[in-house]
């Protein structure tokens, strides 16, 4: 070829332009600049999750701030305000030694400038106390005088503001009249009391006729549009007959209708007051088994609902009340259930029995001292939040009401104060993973309530519940969806003409594209009802199906040559759609029929037999029915995950490489001996990708989980009752956890079960599918 | 194009002692609307070997391929004329296309074990065709492996991959799996054409061998190995059977200038 220019005369013609390298060498970094910054950014996560969650693991710091000498070393108790800041001693004479404690730029605490002062309330009468108890809920001291008489002694609280706009605590007392428990009664030792409404009980051990009696004394008042009438005594009850040995101490219940009462012999005498009449309901021994069951301790736990005891020697268990099953013999007699004391926690030893006693008034934290030993301890989980041996020996404790502070009275008048950092008393691996007996149950349990009714319902995190909810909802997803998305891929890539392929595999993509909360949507609105409605009719279709096209495939096999060339091969779907679709009308109008003569109801009432599985279904099992409930969510999220196995399975089998089918088709294999022998082995790694991305998508699935499976919280793998998954549970409730609570870390925390979840499960599926490649891997 | 009688016959029936196994009758194919094959009519002999030459395009691996019906798996092809294969026409509809293949091994270009192991990749075809008697199965492996003089090399390792051999080893092992179930014919679509020349004259001495037995039909680019081969050569052009008869004629003394110019390396 003869050119008008000799090429060959260029000298620049073997030079690389700059630009080629340039643009090479920046591409180079740019692309790896951006796989870096994406492990990077998963890692960032990942970190930035566990950092929100690792506060729920940490134990309670507890700081000694400040000792103020008081002098008041005569003191019976102690009580502090909200704030902390204007903490009393009260002594026996009913005097109380308020300590105006002022923080300094926000950091030491030091005495403000009212001191240490004494204020004595404007009693109504002279007269010697010789009982107190405070009640810090309502901020009330109640004494009980040597005469038999008891009044109460409002602490009244209230910030104020100075010119300059600093806040300072004031304190008001505010004493109450004397009220006689009964006629006759020396001194009062033991006092405690419950205020409701229009009633108060008044529970004591008072000196009588014939020494220390048990009493009870119920008040009433009337109120009235223009205010509350005066306490009048109502009913008064003598209780020291029903109680052998020597009672120690008395407790008000939770609700104001009972009363507890320790012996020191280690029975707890458990009286309920019903219509005016007291009935003694158990008595138990809550160191029933102990050497020394003797009780060293009774109080109650925030909420009234659980006791904690301590014993002679240390053991510390918390009781509460239970409803327990009846034996058959019992039933048969027509006892009653009744609701009974019975131990629901167990704690670590203290040295000796608790004599100092507080709980908080946020959550189930308390505090018990013993010796110079103090420890802070969680109700729910049994956990010691923190303990320390003091050097000197505290006589009374409380925790301040928001749990943040403490204050340790010692027997010199030395108060001693404390901060306590411990957001989340609440969380550890014990609150989220293991069984645990809250209050009001019948026995241990994984629960989930994040919120309840009212602050004194002690919340319940365990994860157990959720975890169990995404994987029943994933387990009943990919039940429906792998069948159905691997044979399809299956027929799809290895018998279905390519021309069929061809709008197959877009249609499937475009489902796989379609939003999940339009599918969430549907579930909840149309497919639940219609499931709700007809289940016998899609049960016979799901039966029908298979059958038939079992049986319509065995008998086309049989048909001679002749009359299967009516149809080419990879068009045998012509006859199998309008069949399929006259069965799956068969067995729609077919199921109204089947429920009247296979799921019979009869209702005890009217004795009428109604033809209903809904009502079928819980009388025969024993388990709930919901209207949203696992069935409808296996079918809409397969329905989601389908198209996702379905496309990346059926690349999978199209990827097998061409000369292995034909060699296998040569050998004179059949088309389905051929993709059962060659294309599922080879393809079996991406069909294991398929099956575990679309396992991914169906845990981390939302919006359909959310709108279609009534998020109940509960663990059973009944078909038709609903569940909570992990993603529904964050998507339900961060928008009302406040943020850094520990209800807004725990469903952190469950974002990171999520994702270890999914990260684990992934890793697997990596590690297999290496595995299966390495043994299924093909020449070339 | 279409199907109207060439002005040019290249029908050339042989006339031989030799029972005329495959018959190609007025046989024309199609890619779409592409013809390849135009009105071909020859036959092939019963145990002897036929080496189908000619230069890239001209249709010859088409028409092996329509042999054993592998063409069905393409989209849009048709066909006018017959092949019969003794006697009994390969296109009937009632014919089972899985029973033609089992008559008609086939060994390809590249090749092709399966991931599983040597034992297995020959057993295959009796595996499809539902016989698992250990000790017939044991048999076949012997037999087909010494018939593919592959015995020797891999009778240790039965159960080792069949990945794990050499090139050629591969391919004589492709060899042994077609011809394990005993089909009356072999094809062969280019069976050396990715090996190095060792492993081809290994393969070379085999088809001599399995001559006696089956009836081979060879694809080869490569003119010398038709020549060591065959005992017939077919040469095509553009789609049209140019030239049929004795390998020695074709390569000695062709009667076609074409035919020259391509043996002797002028074109193709």
């Amino acid at each position: 070829m003869a050119s008008q220019s000799d090429p060959t005369a260029d000298p620049k013609r073997f030079d690389v332009s700059k630009g080629t390298l340039r643009l090479d060498n920046f591409m180079t970094h740019f692309i790896k600049v951006g796989g870096v910054g994406i492990i990077l950014a998963v890692f960032a996560i990942f970190l930035f999750i566990t950092w929100q969650v690792l506060p729920l693991f940490e134990s309670a710091k507890v700081q000694e701030e400040a000792v103020i000498e008081t002098g008041v070393a005569d003191f019976q108790l102690v009580g502090v305000d909200e704030w902390g800041e204007l903490p009393f001693m009260v002594d026996i004479a009913g005097d109380f030694t308020f300590v105006d404690i002022k923080r300094v730029d926000g950091e030491t605490l030091v005495l403000g400038p009212l001191g240490v002062y004494k204020v004595t309330p404007k009693f109504a009468d002279e007269v010697t106390f010789t009982a107190a108890n405070y009640h810090s809920k309502s901020e009330e001291v109640i004494f009980g005088a040597s005469d038999g008489r008891y009044t109460l002694v409002k602490v009244e609280y209230k910030p104020v503001f100075d010119d300059r706009g600093e806040r300072k605590i004031e304190a008001k007392l505010k004493a109450d009249k004397f009220y006689p428990l009964g006629k006759g009664l020396g001194a009062v030792r033991v006092i405690d009391y419950y205020d409701a409404d229009k009633d108060r009980l008044v529970a004591a051990l008072v000196e009588g006729d014939s020494g220390l009696e048990t009493r009870a004394t119920t008040f009433q008042r009337k109120k009235t549009p223009f205010g509350v009438g005066p306490w009048k005594p109502a009913k008064e009850y003598d209780l020291t007959s029903q109680i052998e040995g020597h009672p120690i101490k008395v407790l008000v219940t939770g609700q104001g209708n009972g009363v507890l009462v320790s012996t020191r012999e280690g029975s707890v005498y458990s009286f309920l007051i019903n219509q005016g009449e007291i009935s003694l309901e158990q008595v138990f021994q809550p160191f029933e088994g102990l050497e020394n069951p003797e009780i060293g301790s009774m109080d109650w736990l925030l909420g009234n609902e659980s006791l904690v005891f301590t014993s002679a020697v240390g053991d510390n268990v918390i009781f509460a009340q239970y409803l327990p099953e009846l034996t058959p013999e019992e039933e048969k007699a027509g006892v009653e259930r009744k609701r009974q004391f019975t131990e629901i926690n167990q704690l670590p030893k203290l040295d000796g029995p608790a004599d100092l006693y507080s709980h908080s008034m946020r959550n189930r934290a308390f505090l018990l001292g013993s010796g110079p030993e103090a420890s802070i301890r969680y109700g729910t989980t049994g956990v010691v939040r923190w303990e320390k041996s003091l050097d000197f020996t505290p006589k009374a404790g409380i925790l301040g009401s928001r749990y943040e502070t403490m204050l340790l009275a010692d027997d010199t008048g030395r108060l001693h104060f404390y901060s306590i950092h411990d957001p989340h008393p609440e969380g550890g691996f014990k609150a989220f993973f293991s069984k645990i007996w809250y209050e009001g149950q019948n026995e241990p349990k994984w629960i989930y309530q994040s919120s309840a009714a009212d602050a004194e319902t002690e919340p319940k995190f365990s994860m157990v519940p959720l975890i169990f909810g995404t994987l029943k909802g994933t387990l009943y997803a990919m039940i429906f969806a792998i069948p159905i998305a691997l044979l399809a891929a299956l027929y799809t890539s290895q018998f279905l003409k390519p021309e069929y392929k061809k709008v197959v595999k877009p249609m499937m993509e475009i489902m796989a594209s379609l939003p999940s909360v339009v599918l969430g949507f549907l579930g909840a609105l149309w497919l639940a009802p219609i499931i709700d409605t007809r289940f016998p009719s899609i049960m016979l279709i799901m039966f029908f199906l298979p059958l038939t096209a079992l049986i319509v495939g065995y008998g086309w096999g049989k048909l001679p040559q002749r009359y299967r060339l009516y149809l080419r091969p990879g068009q045998e779907f012509l006859i199998f759609i309008p069949l399929l679709i006259g069965i799956a009308l068969i067995g729609w109008n077919l199921g109204p029929w089947v429920e009247s003569w296979a799921f019979v109801y009869t209702n005890p009432d009217t004795g009428v037999a109604t033809g209903d599985f809904r009502l079928w279904w819980p009388e025969h099992t024993g388990v709930s029915y919901d209207q949203r409930n696992s069935l409808v969510v296996g079918f809409m999220m397969g329905f989601a995950v389908i198209p996702i196995i379905f496309t990346i399975a059926e690349d999978a089998m199209s990827n097998v490489p061409q000369f292995l089918t034909s060699a296998s088709l040569a050998l004179g294999a059949s088309r389905w001996q051929t993709a059962k022998r060659v294309v599922l082995p080879t393809a079996s790694p991406g069909m294991f990708s398929a099956i575990m991305i679309g396992f991914g998508r169906a845990v981390g699935e939302t919006m359909i989980v959310v709108m279609a499976t009534g998020n109940t919280p509960i663990m059973d793998w009944n078909i038709f009752s609903g569940m909570r998954t992990q993603s529904a549970n964050i998507a339900v409730e961060l928008p009302e956890a406040p943020k850094d609570s520990t209800h807004f870390r725990i469903l952190f925390f469950g974002a990171l079960l999520l994702f270890v979840m999914t990260f684990v499960v992934n890793t697997v599926a990596e590690v297999a599918r290496v595995r299966l490649r390495n043994k299924y891997k093909t020449v070339g | 194009m279409t199907t109207a009688a060439p002005s040019e016959s290249p029908a050339q029936t042989i006339s031989s002692p030799d029972e005329q196994y495959i018959q190609v009758k007025d046989f024309s194919f199609w890619y779409g609307s592409s013809q390849v094959i135009f009105d071909q009519t020859f036959d092939m002999p019963k145990q002897k070997v036929t080496a189908f030459i000619g230069p890239s395009g001209c249709g010859k691996s088409t028409l092996l391929r329509c042999f054993n019906r592998m063409n069905d798996l393409i989209d849009g092809i048709h066909h006018t004329g017959d092949v019969q294969v003794g006697g009994e026409s390969i296109f009937d509809p009632m014919l089972e296309v899985i029973s033609l293949r089992k008559r008609v091994g086939m060994v390809f270009q590249k090749y092709n074990p399966f991931p599983k192991s040597i034992y297995e990749n020959i057993v295959y075809s009796l595996r499809v065709a539902g016989r698992s008697k250990k000790s017939e199965l044991d048999e076949v492996v012997e037999r087909s492996l010494r018939s593919s003089a592959l015995w020797d090399e891999v009778k240790d390792r039965l159960q080792d991959s069949a990945l794990g051999l050499s090139g050629g080893q591969m391919q004589r092992l492709c060899i042994a799996r077609a011809i394990a179930n005993q089909p009356e014919i072999l094809l062969m679509d280019e069976p050396c054409s990715a090996l190095d020349p060792v492993a081809t004259g290994k393969i070379e001495e085999l088809i001599h061998s399995l001559k006696r037995q089956f009836t081979i039909v060879i694809v080869t680019h490569n003119m010398q190995q038709a020549a060591r081969v065959s005992d017939r050569t077919a040469f095509f052009y553009l789609g049209k059977l140019i030239e049929y008869d004795e390998t020695q004629k074709i390569f000695m003394n062709p009667e076609k200038s074409q035919t020259e110019d391509y043996v002797s390396g002028r074109f193709g």
